[in-house]
């Protein structure tokens, strides 16, 4: 026991400077990642400036059950998960398809443009973006609009106004900046699939489809998995900087999420308690997510994340 | 060799044509808003506001360039923009050797736990609402530290500089070593050299990251002549939102004057987007080679 105690030591001695590389990592971890964790209890408390988050008064679950029992909670919730649900739905598959046909495609020069005009909306600021497709969804001076009008003589559509159409622009916008990028690892791991598959599928007379259906979808299975629970496990968390910048007063009853919310009602109003235990609430849904989520993925025979 | 039926060829031929025109056509797609912007910042307010504007620039002119340079704001937003960027960066690369190392030495004793420390903070994410209380509370208000000091390093990037580490070969280390550098040679000497790809990744990703940010800018950053350029896009591109929110109450006549003209807010995006234009063909290669690289777990 006493031997074990004096080779530890004789290690940290050994490695000391290993251990001062890692003094400030560890200082940044506790003072902006754990410290804001012990900030949650004003949860718990009436939060006032002056006295401070230990010096303000316990409520107990004061600001959970007016959380709860608000008609806003649930507009948020449901807000967050209806995006969530599309940006999913749609949004899951496109960079998968788009994979499909960049790895069906043999002059590399295409190809590599391509990807490259795909991945560039990736590398662009939300705020840009955002300027740019609210500019161009504009009822009077849009050009989707103005196509609309002179070409299929229909009314303007409010897109960004309307809370029929704000969630289908925001999904879009969000495919439009992600998708190209997505595809960076399906066609990795198309790649890396034996060549003679396809040797083989060729002389059984399989065409291009069924050679894309019965080798390279199944080569890529185990990406698709990963990526598809990987996101699963953000159910609650929306682009903050997306949402933020698309949405308006207008249309906030589809468009206010949970992290819009929080930020409005929080940060403009002072409620600082009501807001963190909303955001309380949402860590811990966030959690439990990643947390079952990497079960399920290991129970699959899948590598998980940890 | 096998005999392929001309009917079939046909077909494929076909495909593959369509393939070709298909992915064409999104790229297009990618490409056209960024494209609209340029030839609106180049085109006359009145042609915007008709909606005569399309593909080409109609009435060119570069009045919009011309008042944003005679306003001068525009130039130090940019200014502070390429300073936080440059900093952030600077110290997020920093901070992140000094995290990869370390923990990417097996020996590190209680290394796991050290792990288990950091990786906790991926999984358990706090709200805005204390990180604002804890960041006001340091009275970092109105200074760049409020967006540096929280951000200093990425943990998931560190991750994926800590998992190519691992990748190089122990031998390299280990004669330097009995040649009697300490930690900090070989790590500064030995390591980093043969890191130069996922450094240069990771500082484009870190880089990209600042250069982009907005939020945290509109949260801590209220003094005006330290605000970035994403922040003055965002206060351009939210009084459109009010004009939506205002239109038929009667008040247009005031909301016009304080408008910011269709062309003047498109030239600033593409002032604000120029740099990651001309960098991007440089960019690209690097930033594939950091996803496959983060992709690949430890």
């Amino acid at each position: 026991m006493k031997d074990q105690r004096s080779t530890f030591r004789h290690r940290f001695i050994l490695d000391r400077h290993l251990y001062l590389m890692l003094l400030p990592v560890i200082l940044f971890y506790f003072v902006f990642k754990y410290a804001p964790m012990v900030g949650e209890i004003i949860a718990f408390k009436d939060y006032r400036l002056g006295d401070g988050i230990f010096g303000s008064p316990w409520v107990g679950f004061k600001h959970f059950e007016s959380l709860f029992g608000s008609i806003d909670f649930w507009r948020v919730l449901r807000n967050t998960l209806v995006l969530n649900v599309y940006s999913l739905v749609f949004g899951f598959p496109v960079p998968i398809v788009l994979a499909l046909l960049l790895n069906e495609v043999r002059k590399e020069w295409y190809k590599r443009t391509v990807q490259n005009l795909l991945y560039l909306p990736h590398f662009i600021s939300w705020v840009i973006l955002g300027g740019i497709f609210i500019a161009i969804l504009s009822p009077s001076t849009g050009i989707v609009n103005t196509v609309l009008v002179n070409v299929f003589g229909i009314e303007p559509i409010y897109f960004m106004a309307d809370s029929r159409w704000w969630p289908v622009a925001y999904t879009v916008s969000g495919i439009w900046r992600e998708a190209g990028w997505g595809t960076i690892l399906y066609l990795a791991a198309m790649a890396s699939i034996d060549p003679q598959l396809y040797e083989a599928a060729k002389i059984d007379g399989a065409s291009k489809l069924r050679q894309m259906w019965h080798i390279t979808l199944p080569g890529i299975r185990s990406t698709i998995a990963i990526l598809l629970v990987l996101r699963m496990g953000s159910m609650l968390d929306v682009g903050l900087e997306q949402t933020l910048i698309l949405q308006n007063q207008s249309v906030l009853d589809v468009a206010d999420v949970i992290s819009t919310y929080v930020y409005r009602v929080g940060l403009q109003n002072m409620s600082y308690s009501y807001t963190t235990a909303l955001g309380l609430f949402q860590s811990l849904v966030s959690f439990i997510l990643v947390v079952s989520v990497n079960r399920l993925t290991r129970a699959f025979g899948e590598r998980g994340l940890w | 060799m096998y005999i392929q039926n001309p009917i079939h060829m046909l077909w494929s031929r076909a495909g593959t044509a369509a393939n070709y025109v298909m992915l064409g056509v999104f790229s297009l797609a990618a490409l056209y808003p960024l494209w609209y912007v340029i030839v609106s910042s180049f085109s006359s307010s009145r042609a915007i506001t008709a909606g005569e504007v399309s593909l080409w620039p109609v009435e060119f002119n570069a009045q919009a360039y011309l008042r944003l340079f005679d306003d001068g704001q525009l130039f130090v937003a940019m200014g502070n923009t390429i300073v936080v960027t440059l900093v952030g960066t600077l110290l997020n690369m920093v901070l992140t050797t000094l995290a990869a190392y370390p923990l990417s030495r097996k020996r590190l004793q209680g290394r796991n736990f050290l792990l288990m420390f950091i990786i906790f903070t991926m999984l358990f994410t706090t709200g805005i609402i204390p990180n604002f209380i804890l960041v006001k509370s340091l009275g970092l208000m109105n200074s760049y530290w409020a967006l540096w000091l929280p951000a200093l390093l990425s943990t998931y990037n560190m991750f994926v500089m800590k998992t190519f580490m691992e990748g190089l070969p122990d031998e390299i280390e280990e004669s330097a070593a009995i040649d009697g550098a300490g930690d900090w040679r070989i790590l500064l000497q030995i390591i980093l050299p043969l890191c130069k790809p996922i450094m240069a990744a990771l500082s484009l990703f870190y880089a990209v990251g600042w250069w982009n940010s907005y939020f945290n800018v509109l949260l801590y950053i209220t003094q005006s002549n330290l605000q970035t350029l994403t922040l003055k896009l965002y206060q351009m591109i939210l009084q459109v939102n009010q004009s939506l929110l205002n239109n038929g109450t009667g008040s247009e006549g005031v909301d016009q004057i304080m408008l910011t003209p269709e062309g003047i807010k498109a030239a600033a995006i593409v002032i604000a987007v120029t740099p990651i234009l001309i960098l991007y063909p440089f960019l690209q290669k690097h930033f594939v080679k950091g996803v496959l690289i983060g992709s690949v777990k430890g």
